[in-house]
């Protein structure tokens, strides 16, 4: 190692103001604009793994398509088993591996959406990698974040990942059919939710009952 | 693991602040991380000696400096500190946008971003 040692008039401070979070931020605020331009809406999903985001999605998807022009971007680390089954559904899907990447950033959102003919869309899901801390710091461009949380993550879901929901517009409890089974009280998670922030929408759903998701559709198509 | 990511990007810049003329020696960053943000100080720590690695800037110490949440109120003008969630059966207490005063939904006016303040340098 080598030790640089000066006398004190020689070292200088230089004052900045440069925001390490500006580059993505930035890219988001230029996809929000394409996006505006086509008249398209989009809505990231973000949520653990397992939480039900895919399954939400493709709800959402056959609920929709026939209403809307609908394009699904998938995030996966690795595999493609996500986008495939929503692809059946004859909708754009774009897969994006991250290759081990945490998180989905705006500047993949921008590849994915050159990728598609933005021209006969009204919405864009963007599903986000299962992780319920490192997307909160990449906005992407949409119009709304959605947090899907599911009662088999436990009681504690929301007090553990608090800046998850700081920036969400919307919240998911999901697989609400199971709350008794995994005894865990969807009433206070959503507690939770609006102790973080007061305002926050909160959608209780099941993708298996069909419980919640013309809300969670109406909500949507609302933003 | 952002932090990674946060710390190639700091890297990129003061690499790239080093490197134009005249040539300097970094040999302190200081960084500030908001409250409401979720960087892990010891994870971009860690990151920082990773990334610098081989580069010009490689040398160099990272300093990390706290920057306080405030949020303010649309509905009844509060601005301030946050409401904090005491039980939340975290490490600390968590930072929320519940007013303290009326309950309502507040914005954050600080502590959301993750900013170079200084870098101290000699010119070489």
């Amino acid at each position: 190692m080598i030790k640089i040692e000066a006398s004190p008039e020689e070292i200088y401070d230089i004052e900045l103001e440069h925001s390490l979070l500006e580059a993505n931020a930035k890219l988001a605020e230029k996809n929000r604009a394409v996006l505006d331009r086509n008249g398209i809406t989009a809505i990231d999903f973000m949520g653990a793994i397992g939480s039900g985001k895919t399954t939400l999605i493709t709800r959402l998807v056959e609920k929709l398509k026939d209403r809307v022009g609908v394009a699904v971007f998938n995030g996966d680390a690795t595999t493609s088993s996500d986008a495939d089954p929503i692809a059946a559904y004859g909708v754009p899907v774009v897969q994006i591996a991250t290759i081990n990447g945490c998180h989905l950033d705006a500047n993949v959102v921008a590849k994915a959406c050159a990728r598609i003919d933005l021209g006969k869309l009204r919405l864009i899901f963007i599903e986000n990698i299962g992780n319920l801390i490192c997307p909160a710091e990449f906005p992407l461009g949409s119009k709304a974040r959605v947090v899907v949380v599911s009662v088999t993550e436990g009681p504690y879901m929301v007090r553990k990942h608090p800046h998850m929901f700081l920036g969400a517009q919307l919240v998911v409890i999901n697989k609400i059919e199971l709350a008794e089974t995994m005894d865990v009280s969807v009433e206070a998670l959503t507690g939770d939710v609006h102790k973080l922030k007061p305002d926050l929408r909160v959608i209780p759903t099941s993708c298996k009952t069909g419980a919640g998701i013309d809300d969670v559709a109406r909500a949507i198509l609302a933003v | 693991m952002h932090e990674l990511s946060i710390a190639s990007a700091l890297v990129d810049n003061v690499v790239k602040f080093a490197n134009s003329p005249p040539s300097k020696k970094v040999l302190k960053v200081l960084l500030q991380i908001g409250e409401f943000t979720c960087v892990e100080p010891e994870q971009l720590l860690f990151c920082y000696s990773v990334a610098t690695r081989e580069t010009s800037i490689e040398d160099s110490v990272l300093e990390i400096e706290q920057v306080a949440a405030e949020v303010r109120c649309l509905h009844c003008g509060y601005a301030g500190p946050p409401k904090y969630w005491d039980d939340a059966l975290a490490a600390k207490p968590v930072a929320t946008l519940e007013c303290p005063t009326c309950g309502n939904a507040t914005e954050v006016t600080h502590g959301h971003d993750c900013t170079i303040r200084t870098i101290r340098y000699i010119e070489q």
